[in-house]
């Protein structure tokens, strides 16, 4: 899995290191700081992002499936395990435990070891982690598969799986305590709110679901209940913290300058774990609910926005005058994409759970768009950004070709409009069908076939990016990239890249 | 920010907060219902479901059926599901009380499930549907077609209230699929052993490649053999006329083994793997489906339910929440007029 990463002395890899060591200015002493903090993170962030590379691929292929078989039903449909109704579970599972936690445990770590200024201690222990990590996730959807699905929605993975998978969080959160117990001076940064948070947020969550469903299950809708406020936790409060403080560091970080506005952050973390917190009945709008349950819901999506226009103002104010930037860093780049569709992406699940609207969309495929905008254009595509920057500095070489990053940046970002489009337009007109009661039902989910061909396409693209940047990422690993003491841009850079990417 | 405690205590605190509020204050307000009875104690509603229809529950949960599938009635007022015949009042959290997982479901790309057990014909009409490829009760207003032309969706709703031993003091197992469970295992029950003596012939007949007009060739049925079914050219003409009569058992088999067989602007995948393709020993199963066309298995074999996917159906067969409640507005009985072109499927 990580044979590239095996274990060297880690203090011996050729990371981009001052020219000379015995002549030391006060520079040169951060960079080997930071060398040596890059080299200690080394073999777990290997680890974990090739992992969730492979989960990803993995879950693209079962995506694929799972978009053809909706407009084509009889596809496979003889076999079991490769009938829809457990494809879709297994394609949302490894999208979401492999590739999406994974790749943000792995950002994390690296984020964290860089702010608190402390070389990784212990990798071995996030090794394991690691380790357990895929073993819980390779039960899971072979759990699935094999028909063991519990389900519950986002929670399918049977209760072994689950056990495995918490086993291995355990390992990975004691090892952020350990780091934190370590940490080097200053304020905490933004960016390590939020990471924290998600650390301690996500074995909350897990645990009271998993706890109310299966260990003292609650009675009857409350199941759904308790279903959907683990889901939107996790949307929000595990991926979205994640996502939100890697754009907090790269931001700033790629274009070199500081955070806009300090104060404003803070507001925006603090509204977003009390807001964000509270939405989840949204999606069951009108069901066998207590109405104050989801009216709820329904106000902390709006007080949600509160959040949402803080983290934007401030990437904004900070990004001004930096934005012709993106034309060079493929970091910047996805990044700030992700950012943009956070709000685009907030803003639609406002949309969708105002009333007057779910009677419409609630029971269509526009709950698949604003789902794929939030894990998709928004975390993912942040995610894909961090790599970009993180990568080069575990294995000391720069990405080899600029071309490939254009392909995998602009296939990701067709492909996910294409699919939001599509899926949008057609959850549309198939829930202002399904509501209109001269029509029959098959009406509804007939008009909706086109669209959903649209999505398979828009899934082709997006194929097409994760092979490209999994290829890529392979030329990285096996130390295929280039050796430079500049970054790859996306486009040459005419006078002087220095000033254009800080380290 | 300041320091390192206030940051965890705030970021505890606040996941607290929406536990406290979304978890652990509604558990108090409805989590812990009882079943509804009348002043007597009797007519408990909901009842448990019957050891075969919860083992068909893990299936449906398993295979992803509420992927597409919600079980959730919206008020009149949210949404046109009373309308679409889904249920004659909106779902309320006393209907789920035994349920486990919980099936409510996010997504339409099929219809709404959950009375589709109350949409099945009334059991005395059930049975003989199960061994006769042609309906037995077909003039009756209660043969409705996977798409019905006209009065059949309505008029359906309101034929079963009348038969259907629904209050039954006792009745722990639904109606439904104590019918299902005793037509699934023919020695179980005397209807179910009458049910196997009346339907060889027909069974047989059906079980060749047959063609449309088998069912007349069969003149040995329990009945008299209706003409393929009195609705057959309202329905899509190229399809089988004799599909069994629609949220049946046998039409739930069918659906499930071969979905555009009954409807074909259905989008169902189908679940061929639940159903078992054998050699005929002897006679054709009671239980071997009645499939026509290029389904149909060749001469000499069958395809039957497995286990499975009689626990299944038998499940399907379960879902009903016709049952009144106390807390919940019914809306106005099902109306006899019905307005034209409306799907019940």
């Amino acid at each position: 899995m990580n044979s590239a990463a095996s274990a060297t002395d880690p203090t011996e890899i050729p990371l981009k290191a001052p020219s000379s060591v015995t002549d030391l200015t006060a520079g040169d002493v951060s960079q080997v700081e930071r060398a040596l903090i890059d080299a200690s993170t080394r073999v777990p962030v290997l680890m974990f992002y090739t992992s969730a590379l492979a989960w990803l691929l993995l879950g693209t292929i079962l995506a694929g499936f799972t978009s053809f078989k909706l407009h084509s039903p009889d596809l496979f449909s003889n076999v079991a395990f490769l009938t829809w109704g457990r494809i879709r579970p297994a394609h949302v599972n490894v999208m979401l435990y492999g590739w999406a936690s994974m790749v943000g445990i792995g950002t994390a770590i690296w984020l964290m070891a860089r702010l608190c200024r402390t070389t990784l201690r212990h990798p071995l222990l996030l090794v394991a982690g690691g380790v357990f990590w895929n073993l819980g996730v390779l039960l899971g959807v072979g759990g699935i598969l094999a028909g063991d699905s519990t389900g519950y929605n986002w929670l399918e993975f049977p209760l072994y799986a689950a056990i495995t998978l918490f086993v291995a969080y355990s390992l990975i959160v004691s090892w952020a305590v350990l780091m934190f117990r370590f940490r080097r001076g200053g304020p905490i940064y933004i960016t390590q709110w939020y990471l924290l948070a998600a650390f301690l947020w996500f074995p909350w969550i897990y645990l009271a679901a998993q706890t109310m469903l299966f260990v003292v299950p609650v009675q009857g809708v409350l199941q759904a209940a308790v279903d959907w406020w683990y889901a939107n936790n996790l949307l929000f409060l595990w991926f979205g913290s994640l996502g939100l403080g890697t754009a907090y560091y790269m931001i700033p970080k790629v274009i070199g300058r500081p955070v806009y506005s300090y104060h404003l952050a803070a507001i925006g973390f603090w509204s977003y774990a009390l807001f964000a917190s509270w939405t989840g009945m949204q999606r069951l709008i009108d069901g066998p609910f207590p109405a104050w349950m989801v009216t709820a819901s329904i106000a902390a999506m709006i007080l949600a926005l509160i959040p949402v226009a803080t983290v934007g103002l401030n990437h904004h104010m900070t990004m001004r005058d930096y934005f012709p930037l993106m034309r060079y860093s493929p970091t910047l780049r996805f990044t700030v994409f992700g950012a943009m569709s956070y709000t685009v992406f907030s803003v639609l699940g406002v949309m969708i759970s105002l009333r007057s609207f779910a009677r419409f969309l609630q029971f269509s495929e526009v709950s698949i768009a604003y789902s794929h905008l939030g894990l998709y254009a928004f975390f993912t595509m942040i995610m894909f950004g961090a790599m970009y920057y993180i990568v080069p500095r575990l294995v000391g070489r720069e990405w080899r070709y600029s071309s490939l990053i254009k392909l995998h940046f602009w296939s990701s970002v067709y492909g996910i409009a294409l699919m939001t489009l599509m899926l949008l337009a057609g959850g549309l007109v198939q829930g202002l069908n399904m509501d209109n009661p001269t029509l029959a039902f098959t009406e509804s989910t007939q008009s909706v076939l086109p669209y959903l061909r649209g999505r398979s396409l828009a899934g082709v693209l997006m194929t097409v990016a994760h092979f490209t940047f999994a290829y890529h990422f392979g030329l990285m690993l096996f130390g295929l990239g280039r050796t430079a003491s500049v970054p790859t841009f996306l486009n040459p850079v005419n006078p002087d890249p220095e000033e254009m990417v800080a380290h | 920010m300041k320091g390192f405690t206030p940051l965890i205590l705030g970021i505890c605190a606040t996941l607290a907060f929406s536990w406290m509020g979304l978890a652990f204050i509604p558990n108090l307000q409805i989590g812990h219902l009882d079943p509804q009875t009348d002043e007597e104690g009797k007519d408990a509603y909901p009842v448990p479901k019957s050891g075969m229809a919860e083992r068909g529950r893990r299936i449906y949960a398993a295979n992803g059926c509420f992927y597409c599938h919600s079980q959730q009635v919206r008020a009149d007022y949210a949404g046109s599901d009373i309308e679409r015949k889904w249920g004659e009042r909106r779902s309320a959290p006393r209907d789920y009380i035994f349920e486990r997982p919980v099936e409510l479901g996010k997504m339409r790309m099929g219809p709404d499930l959950a009375n589709i057990g109350h949409r099945a014909p009334a059991e005395d009409q059930n049975a003989p549907a199960q061994g006769s490829p042609a309906p037995a009760v077909a003039p009756s207003a209660a043969n409705a077609s996977p798409t019905p032309g006209g009065s059949a969706a309505p008029g359906a709703v309101t034929a079963n209230q009348a038969p259907k031993p629904q209050g039954t003091p006792t009745a722990v197992p639904s109606t439904a699929t104590a019918s299902l469970a005793a037509a699934a295992s023919p020695p179980a029950s005397p209807s179910g052993k009458t049910q196997v003596a009346a339907s060889p012939s027909p069974a047989i007949a059906a079980g060749s490649p047959a063609n449309a007009n088998v069912a007349n060739a069969a003149p040995a049925g329990p009945s008299p053999p209706a003409p393929a079914t009195p609705d057959a050219g309202t329905t899509l003409a190229s399809l089988p006329t004799d599909s069994p009569q629609a949220y049946s058992a046998a039409w739930h088999h069918q659906h499930l083994y071969s979905p555009r067989s009954i409807n074909v602007d259905s989008n169902m995948p189908a679940y061929k793997f639940l159903y078992v393709k054998r050699p005929v020993s002897g006679q054709v199963s009671a239980r071997a489906l009645k499939l026509r066309g290029e389904e149909a298995p060749r001469e000499g074999w069958e395809i039957v339910p497995s286990y499975d996917a009689e626990c299944l159906v038998a499940y399907l067969m379960s879902l009903d929440q016709s049952h009144p409640l106390k807390e919940v507005k019914s809306a106005a009985p099902a109306p006899t007029s019905p307005s034209p072109g409306k799907s019940a499927k």
